[in-house]
């Protein structure tokens, strides 16, 4: 387990989370520390639980059992026999997620707002901002995403890759200490991966904390500052992106790694800029 | 072989009786739409106690007859309930609920049928279920639902004619006292037709178009 890059209080305190679906168990026990100003990339084959860990934390999805804090504050604490050790009201767990911005694989726009509207949605509803000071940092946040030009937009007038740059602004109009992204570039044609991949880069490299679920390597190699590797549920690899991806000693991850190695290659130019 | 002299003498009673049958139909239509609304949100309650009554309303209204229904509640709901209502209150109360129960089924498949996502992006924002259903859900529901929605508002409206069995004074109770004192129930009921016809193939061509606006 890689150190905290300052010796900050950590932000995501996951431990021994199970999730189960019927008799299936999706997630077995894992344990997750994210510290302030660290990027850490979820890998795993589909199928490994790296999704439903990703929406376990800000509690789109419960657990089925074990414990959840965020910024120091319990979220989620729940016995193996289903006995829940804390109530957390609907009011806390909304005040939570309020400070954890996410970014959907789907987009999730919605569709009746323009892009405008929907980057001041968060706000103006769950924060009662006046108008003119979530719209000055809305159109801030459009011009950092490229789609300033788009403000008047609706979504479904978008291509992929501008909808996922709108939801980007959108989540970040929170102001969040914590960003989730779910897969934020697998719906999206190849040619416009990159668009979102550098909206992406720019944030990590002011310094916000990340927790990204990708298929990216090579996203996970220049940017993440460690790489979790799940396997049926479990961790089972994790460390710096070179340690992990460069030099594999897991079986799945070599496995995982070589059947993504031509990708990550022709991401490589792209990420050096 | 047509009198229309019937009608025109007795004008003033279709035009009161249609004025009538508008009145029911707008209060009975807004008291359904919100009774549906109230319903739909109590079958989509993650109590389930409460869905539980929900689809009993639901299921209740959609296999008893209308006119069993209207009946029962001039003549029987005063005697279980111990209170003295008019006809006035009776019918609206009746078709209001009767309505109601459908609105709920409209409204319920329209938000269920919703992507998921939505709801998701929304409490991820911060919002509570009732902001979210608010702001997000139910602005993108609604468009979905103009279609089945004026579907059964037309279909609300053409029952109202059922109220004239409570002797609620609409247009084909108008009608059929029209007709008891001039023998003429053919000039008569074919001109109540065609009043609901001039009234709602326009009010359903402007549904469609409605719909095709929101797209």
């Amino acid at each position: 387990m890689t150190r905290p890059p300052n010796a900050a209080a950590p932000l995501v305190e996951v431990s021994q989370v199970r999730k189960s679906y019927g008799s299936h168990e999706v997630l077995k026990g894992i344990d997750l520390t994210v510290y302030p100003g660290e990027v850490v990339a979820l890998l795993g084959s589909s199928g490994s639980g790296k999704t439903t860990l990703l929406r376990c934390v800000n509690l789109l999805e419960n657990p089925s059992s074990g414990r959840i804090a965020i910024d120091g504050s319990p979220i989620f604490d729940r016995a193996a026999d289903g006995h829940d050790n804390a109530r957390i009201s609907g009011r806390d767990v909304a005040a939570m997620r309020s400070r954890v911005g996410m970014v959907f694989q789907q987009f999730n726009l919605f569709p009746h707002m323009n892009v405008l509207a929907n980057v001041m949605e968060g706000p103006r509803t769950v924060l009662g901002e006046d108008d003119a000071t979530n719209r000055a940092r809305a159109l801030d946040l459009l011009a950092k995403v490229g789609m300033s030009d788009f403000a008047d937009r609706m979504p479904g007038r978008l291509s992929g890759g501008q909808k996922q740059r709108v939801s980007i602004a959108r989540a970040l109009n929170m102001r969040p200490s914590l960003m989730l992204f779910d897969e934020p570039t697998s719906a999206l044609d190849p040619e416009l991966v990159g668009e979102v991949l550098n909206t992406m880069i720019t944030l990590a490299r002011e310094g916000m904390t990340m927790l990204v679920v990708t298929h990216e390597l090579g996203f996970a190699l220049e940017v993440a500052t460690r790489v979790v590797f799940l396997d049926q549920g479990a961790i089972c690899a994790q460390g710096t992106p070179q340690e992990v991806l460069l030099h594999p000693t897991n079986e799945r991850v070599r496995t995982f790694v070589n059947r993504f190695h031509a990708t990550a290659e022709l991401m490589r130019p792209l990420l050096q800029t | 072989m047509f009198d229309w002299s019937v009608i025109t003498q007795n004008a003033h009673l279709f035009a009161w009786g249609l004025v009538v049958t508008l009145e029911y139909t707008v209060i009975t239509c807004v008291l359904g739409l919100i009774i549906g609304l109230l319903i739909a949100l109590v079958q989509l309650s993650p109590i389930k106690a409460l869905r539980v009554v929900g689809r009993l309303f639901v299921e209740f209204f959609r296999n008893v007859p209308l006119l069993v229904w209207l009946l029962w509640s001039y003549y029987a709901l005063p005697i279980f309930a111990g209170i003295n209502i008019s006809k006035q209150a009776a019918g609206i109360l009746a078709l209001s609920l009767y309505g109601g129960a459908y609105y709920a089924e409209i409204l319920r498949a329209g938000i269920q049928s919703l992507d998921h996502g939505q709801a998701d992006a929304a409490k991820a924002l911060g919002m509570r279920s009732w902001q979210a259903m608010r702001r997000i859900i139910l602005p993108q529901a609604f468009r979905q639902m103009i279609p089945p929605l004026a579907g059964q508002t037309i279909i609300q409206m053409k029952n109202t004619t059922l109220l004239s069995v409570l002797t609620v004074p609409d247009l084909l109770y108008q009608a059929s006292y029209v007709s008891s004192f001039t023998y003429r129930p053919m000039e008569v009921y074919t001109v109540v037709g065609i009043i609901f016809l001039v009234i709602l193939i326009p009010s359903n061509y402007l549904a469609r178009r409605l719909e095709m606006n929101s797209q």
